[in-house]
Order: C-alpha cells, then sequence, then structure tokens
C-alpha cells in the first residue's frame, strides 16, 4: 500500500524467513559460483582455487594439528592481548574521566597518538619487543586499549550529572560511587566500545602476524603467499573472516543482555 | 581547581607534561643504559636529515597520494550502491549478503591474496585501501537512505516529485549526515590501510615505507619523526573534513 | 446512497466550480493482523465551493485517514471521492495538505520550501519568485526567507507550511490537524491568520481538529464523527458571518453541546449524516 510509495523504506527481514536464511544464503550462492567458475576453467589454478581444494585444504591442515596450532596461537594472543589492552583501557579512560587534571595532562598526548594508525607503531614495537611472543601483545593490547579508554571516558561524562548529586547528597564513598553508580550507568558505552576493540584487535593481530610471527592465522597466510600455495592463503583469508564474524556476533549478543534495561 | 583549568594556557601546557615526562623517562634510558635505539634528543637532526634529503616530503606526499586515491574509488562506488541497495530492494537482497561475507575479513587478510592475484604493487595496494574506504561507506549511506523519514517522502509525492527529484531534493539531502558519517569513517578506514599496506608490502616512498626501513635500520629517531607526521597528518585531515562536514550540514540544529 | 452529483437538479443550474468535493458511499478497512478492521463506514459528504468544513471526533475515529484518502495519499478504498467531478486516484496539485507537524525540509531554506511546492508546475519560472514572495507576506513571515527550520518557532514554521499548500493555489486544502503542535497562544494567532487568508482566497478547506472551539471558530460547518468505525454522525451548520467573533453566545453554545455529545455519547438527534441546522440570530 503506502509502504510500497516509499521504496527507501527497508526492511532488512525478508518476509521468507527472516534475517538468519538472508545471510546464510549469499555465502552458500557466493561459494557456489566460485565453484562453479572454477570448474568451468575460468581462472588459473594459480589465481582461484575452487572451495572444494580449499576445503580439503582446511581438512588436511585440521588433521594435522596445524590448523588448530594456527588458531589456538591467534586466539591466545588475542585474548591475553585484549584483556591487558581492555584492563588499562577501562583504569585510563575512568581516571581522565572523574580528575579534570589528569584529563587535562594526559587527554592532548592521548588523542595525538589516536591519530596514528596502530599499524604504524608495530615496527617501533618490533623494536622495542622484537617478533616474539611479547610483541603480539603487545600490539593487540594497543590496539584495544584506545578504544577502551575512549569509550570508558565518553560512558563516564555521559552518565547525569543529577546522579552524581544523589551520590552526595547519600554521602556515597568512592568504591560505592563506582560499583554501583558508575558501573551500572556506563556499561552500555564500555561495551560497545569493547566490541569494536574486539574487532581492532583482531584485525591488527592478523595485521601484525602477516607481518612478523611464526605461527598464527596471519601468518599462515604469508607463509602461503611466499610459497605461492593460493589454497592455503584461501583457507587463511576464510577462516579470518570466520572468526571476525564470530567474534562481533559474540561480543553484540552480550551487548544487548547486557543493556536490556536501556529503552530503545 | 576549575577555574585553573579553565584557563586555555594553563591546559595547554599541562597537555605537555606527560609528553615531556616519555622523553625525560626515555633521554635517561638512553644515557645510563647501552641501547640500541638513539635517544630522544636526536630528533631534532632526524627530522633535519629528513627534511634534507626529501624522505618526508616524498614519504608525505606519497602516503596522502594512495589514501586519497583509494578513498576517491572506494567512497563513492560505496556510497552509490549504499544509497542503491536502500532504494531497490531486489538488489538489496542479492548484494548485501554477499558484501556483508567479504566484509567480515579483516582487511589486511585481503593483502596476501591480492598479493598472489596482482603481484607486488601500486596495484593490490590500491585496491585494498579502495576496499577499506568502500565498506564504511556503503553501510552509512545504505543506513542513512533507509531512515529518511516517510513524512517527507510523502510531502514529495503531493507535490509529485519525479524520481530523479526525490533523490536530489530529499533522499540525498536527508541521508547526507550519515553519507558524511560513512566518509569520515572511510577517510579513517583508508589512511590506516595505506600505512598498513606500505608497512606490509613496501613501495617507493610512504610514510610506512620510511617506518618500516626505519625499523631495519633500528633508527628510534627516525620513527619519531615519523609517527609525528602521521599523528600531525591525521589530525589536520580530520579537522579539514570537520570544517566541511559543518559547512553542509548547516541547516541542522546545533546540539546535533 | 451513492447519487450521482451531476444528475441532483440544485447542481445543474451552477457551473461546478473550483473545488466541489464529493464523497459517497466511502469505507476503509485496514488488514491488521490477519483480520480486516473497518475504519471508515458509509462516509457521505459534500463540500461547497469555498467551503470550509471542520472535522471533529475522538481519537480513533479515521479523521486523518479521511484526509489521506482525499489527496490521494492513500488509494484503496470502495466508494466515491471526487473533486470538481473527477475521481480521484492519486496525489494531485489540486488537493494541497497541511500536517500537524510542519514537514519542511530541515536541509532548505524557507524559500526553497515554498518554492518546490512549484517545481511541477507549469508556472513559468521568472515568476516563481514572485509567487513565494507574495505568498511568504500572505503568512507574515517577510524577513526570514533564508532561514532554516529549525530556525523558525512552531508557529513559524506551521505558517511557512501553510505558504507552501497555499503557493499552487489548490482548488481544495485539507489541514490535519494543523494546529495541535501549536502552544495555545500561538494557536489562537494562527487561527486567526488561518481565519484571514481563508477570507482572502476563500479556497475549500477541510480541517481535521480535535479542538471543538476551534472547529466552530473557523468552520462553516462542522463534521461530527464518532469512532470504531468512523462514521459521521452529525453535521452542525455554523450560520455566523466570517470574522467570527470568539466571545459569540453561539459558538459557546454550540461547544458546549457538541463537547456533551462527543464525550458522554449521548446522541441529540438519530441517524448518523443527519443534519441540523442551527441558526443564530445575534442579538447587537
Amino acid at each position: 500500500m503506502t509502504d510500497r510509495a516509499s521504496p527507501a523504506f527497508v526492511n532488512f527481514r525478508t518476509r521468507d524467513g527472516g534475517p538468519a536464511l538472508g545471510a546464510v544464503i549469499a555465502p552458500v550462492l557466493l561459494l557456489g559460483l566460485w565453484q562453479a567458475a572454477c570448474m568451468a576453467g575460468l581462472f588459473p589454478v594459480q589465481i582461484l582455487v575452487p572451495p572444494s581444494v580449499v576445503g580439503s585444504t582446511l581438512v588436511s591442515m585440521a588433521g594435522s594439528g596445524e590448523l588448530q596450532h594456527h588458531v589456538t596461537d591467534s586466539l591466545y594472543r588475542l585474548i591475553l592481548g585484549f584483556a591487558i589492552g581492555t584492563f588499562a583501557g577501562l583504569v585510563f579512560g575512568t581516571i581522565i574521566a572523574l580528575s579534570r587534571l589528569a584529563e587535562a595532562a594526559f587527554s592532548p598526548l592521548f588523542l595525538t597518538l589516536w591519530q596514528v594508525p596502530v599499524i604504524a607503531f608495530v615496527p617501533m614495537m618490533v623494536i622495542f619487543l622484537g617478533i616474539d611472543e611479547p610483541f603480539k601483545i603487545a600490539v593487540v593490547a594497543v590496539a584495544a586499549f584506545f578504544p577502551v579508554a575512549l569509550a570508558t571516558f565518553d560512558g563516564i561524562r555521559g552518565v547525569p550529572k543529577a546522579w552524581f548529586d544523589v551520590a552526595r547528597v547519600y554521602r556515597t564513598r568512592l568504591p560505592d560511587l563506582i560499583w554501583r553508580i558508575l558501573v551500572p550507568a556506563t556499561v552500555p558505552a564500555v561495551l560497545t566500545g569493547l566490541r569494536v576493540a574486539l574487532t581492532r584487535a583482531w584485525v591488527v593481530l592478523v595485521a601484525a602476524e602477516l607481518l612478523a610471527a611464526d605461527s598464527g592465522i596471519g601468518q599462515m597466510m604469508e607463509m602461503g603467499r611466499q610459497l605461492f600455495q593460493i589454497d592455503v592463503v584461501l583457507a587463511g583469508v576464510i577462516v579470518s573472516g570466520l572468526i571476525g564474524f564470530l567474534l562481533d556476533r559474540g561480543a553484540r549478543t552480550i551487548e544487548q543482555r547486557a543493556t536490556r534495561w536501556r529503552t530503545a | 581547581m576549575n577555574r585553573l583549568l579553565a584557563n586555555p594556557f594553563i591546559r595547554i601546557a599541562l597537555g605537555f607534561i606527560a609528553p615531556l615526562l616519555l622523553f625525560g623517562w626515555w633521554q635517561w634510558q638512553t644515557s645510563t643504559h647501552v641501547t640500541t635505539f638513539a635517544p630522544p634528543s636526536a630528533i631534532g637532526k632526524a627530522f633535519a636529515e629528513m627534511i634534507g634529503d626529501g624522505t618526508l616530503a616524498s614519504g608525505i606526499q606519497a602516503t596522502l597520494r594512495r589514501a586519497f586515491t583509494g578513498l576517491a574509488v572506494g567512497a563513492p562506488l560505496g556510497i552509490a550502491i549504499g544509497m542503491a541497495t536502500a532504494v531497490w530492494r531486489p538488489l538489496d537482497r542479492v548484494l548485501s549478503p554477499l558484501l556483508n561475507a567479504l566484509r567480515q575479513v579483516p582487511m589486511i587478510g585481503w593483502l596476501p591474496l591480492m598479493g598472489l592475484w596482482f603481484g607486488v604493487g601500486e596495484g593490490t595496494e590500491l585496491i585494498v585501501v579502495s576496499m577499506a574506504a568502500f565498506f564504511p561507506s556503503m553501510l552509512n549511506s545504505h543506513a542513512g537512505v533507509a531512515q529518511v523519514e516517510r513524512r517527507y517522502l510523502d510531502v514529495g509525492r503531493i507535490y509529485g516529485f519525479t524520481t530523479p527529484q526525490r533523490f536530489r531534493l530529499i533522499l540525498l539531502p536527508a541521508a547526507m549526515p550519515m553519507i558524511l558519517t560513512g566518509l569520515t569513517q572511510a577517510l579513517a578506514f583508508s589512511w590506516i590501510a595505506t600505512i598498513g599496506t606500505e608497512i606490509l608490502m613496501g613501495a617507493d616512498a610512504g610514510l610506512g615505507v620510511t617506518m618500516q626501513l626505519a625499523q631495519t635500520q633500528q633508527r628510534l629517531d627516525m620513527m619519531l619523526v615519523v609517527l609525528a607526521a602521521t599523528a600531525a597528518l591525521g589530525f589536520a585531515i580530520n579537522q579539514a573534513f570537520l570544517r566541511l562536514r559543518r559547512f553542509l550540514l548547516r541547516w541542522q540544529p546545533s546540539a546535533l | 446512497m451513492s447519487v450521482d452529483p451531476l444528475s441532483r437538479p440544485e447542481t445543474k443550474a451552477q457551473p461546478l466550480q473550483k473545488g466541489a468535493l464529493t464523497i459517497s458511499d466511502l469505507n476503509k478497512s485496514f488488514v491488521i493482523g490477519k483480520k480486516p478492521r473497518l475504519v471508515l463506514e458509509n462516509i457521505e459528504l459534500t463540500v461547497q465551493p469555498g467551503e470550509f468544513v471542520s472535522i471533529v471526533g475522538a481519537s480513533g475515529c479515521g479523521k486523518s485517514t479521511l484526509l489521506r484518502l482525499i489527496v490521494g495519499l492513500d488509494d484503496e478504498y470502495s466508494g466515491e471521492i471526487r473533486l470538481d467531478g473527477e475521481r480521484i486516484s492519486t496525489t494531485s496539485l489540486d488537493r494541497g495538505i497541511i500536517f500537524q507537524d510542519h514537514r519542511l525540509f530541515p536541509w532548505m531554506t524557507l524559500e526553497q520550501n515554498i518554492e518546490l511546492a512549484l517545481l511541477n508546475t507549469d508556472t513559468p519560472k521568472a515568476r516563481r519568485a514572485q509567487i513565494v514572495a507574495d505568498h511568504i507576506a500572505l503568512v507574515n513571515l517577510k524577513g526570514f526567507e533564508k532561514a532554516f527550520p529549525h530556525q523558525l518557532s512552531g508557529g513559524m514554521a506551521q505558517r511557512a507550511a501553510i505558504a507552501r499548500a497555499l503557493v499552487t493555489e489548490p482548488k481544495l486544502l485539507l489541514l490535519d490537524e494543523p494546529l495541535g503542535a501549536l502552544d495555545a497562544l500561538t494557536r489562537v494567532h494562527v487561527q486567526n491568520e488561518l481565519q484571514r487568508i481563508w477570507m482572502a482566497q476563500r479556497s475549500t478547506m477541510v480541517m481535521v481538529t480535535h479542538d471543538v472551539e476551534e472547529a466552530l471558530y473557523l468552520g462553516d460547518r462542522v463534521i461530527i464523527m464518532s469512532p470504531n468505525p468512523g462514521r459521521i454522525r452529525r453535521i452542525v451548520e455554523v450560520d455566523l458571518p466570517h470574522p467570527r467573533d470568539r466571545r459569540s453566545p453561539l459558538l459557546h453554545r454550540l461547544k458546549d453541546e457538541i463537547l456533551a455529545e462527543l464525550t458522554t455519547g449521548a446522541a441529540i438527534g438519530n441517524a448518523p449524516s443527519n443534519l441540523i441546522h442551527l441558526h443564530g440570530r445575534e442579538e447587537r
């Protein structure tokens, strides 16, 4: 009826099966097209390899334990670095949000460093830390630090003044102030920051592994590139994309669960 | 205390505390220990050196050129596809899930693949940077058009707007805030992607290239110069874009 | 009863002027969930050219739906809606509408907003600037031509919307609770403006409002609708000359009666669409 007249109103929910179906159909279609194109011989083997070959590569790598090795190494670095960076970000963000003095002293440096892509810090960190585990974990930590610190700062500053006044009237002590007022109030903003930080951290980790590592998904792809093993490279692309997708979805679900009290 | 902080001069002075502390610690480190990297006091010399032999200038030029070329390719394409999928639902059904699946792969993760396909060179870099600019532009433009309120489109119907008129006078301006948000992100991402690809793939000149070179030569002072240049450039570009945005959106009430 | 207005002897004598609206046997349903819900039932209405008709009723009586159907934003209904004998099928520059929210485009200046109404008319481009300026003056917004909507107050923006609706010189102007979003003082002011403009231009106007006093102040006739489904319950004629005096005892008496009817649901009169004439003779 009237809705048809305004086609700009897009409804993501397809009438056939809801969003989940649509999200699955397309990659499947993509895979199908890919397989067909390869079997038709449209691409030379150096350029593109059918998904069936990639699939078997993945299977054999899983069988030999190689795939798990890369994935667990990458995830280990991710989790550790993310934990460190997030913690540091939370602390730093809270401090500069609560203390105007700290904000004046530290935020210029912070904002300047924020302008620089984390990747640009990588060579410097290689000098300081070499190319071993500490380096990669540090890179992830730095990548996670900035978004979390910013989100924490925004979240706390966004707490309505009125709530602080109530705390003051009831003479709330600092620990109580933090736990019972600030934390619940800032959880939504901080969770969003955490989600952003997680996806960024994953991207940066893969990049760092491409550059300098002896294991991990990124390194797997780089090695595949150097050995002209396109199936390995493609396998890496798929795995890194899949992990990134799952991380994002997981973070979103947690975010939505925790912010259910918010009215839209 | 708050009154003290309200004074702009005091704020600026305070802002120097952290960097000064950092440099102080650094200087102390390099003077008391034997370290493999140069002390920060050498930064001035390095700066002069890099300006002298032109590496800084050519590096800045190359990186800017790559970032903006990628932006010029990826962003308009992203905006066009984002708007098109918001207006024609069949197109949306076909393209969006595909593009969303591709989007999940970390941008840098495409490099090895692109490297295999197109070789190591400017072409690959351009593709990756364009992709980095494409996705945020597409997503935000799509959302921008999708949230155009129906009541404005009603007005268009009442006055008999043709499709081009509806596009030019309603959809485009109403979606502009989100399109510009998408452009801001695209700008940031293409900047990051440029430096990332320069570091990872190398090239003839560029800030990332210089950074990588400095790393192999263990020249921390050079690195700092490049970092400072990157930060300054990033800041300048952001500011310029903010101005542009404020101009294009001057019809908005100031609260936004 | 659907009677073709063209065949009625009275109307044959006068040539059909601009802006005669005839609605006959109008029914409209929405599908909510799985069941169709009747929103308008058996609406019969004739509006003479140059008349000002007000429609009042509780929420849910379909007033706004009726206006949307008349203006052509909605084309699914059964029955007939004709303007000057021609069946309405879609939107047209013959029929203008003003909504409760002004719906000016925030990204255009006042001038540009009004001018866009002329975009698809065959008014020569050279004349357009003048026509826009004339209408800006008509609604007393001179000086604000280059202002953006967010810089205008609620009343000013609504007046701008009126100017935009009138600039195409529509045969029929529909007003959907135009003053609902304004504060009480501004409302009185804009009511006076509306009356003045209508007296100057004498376009046919159909206004929906929940404010009975406003309906009586502005309207030649007040149509009272009842909800679930929307029906015309009664039509009250207000036989007072324009410009109207707000203090008029007749207006107050009518208002009390109509309010009583709307709030208690007690019907004065029998069948729907019963025409009751209440002539007023003012003692001066």
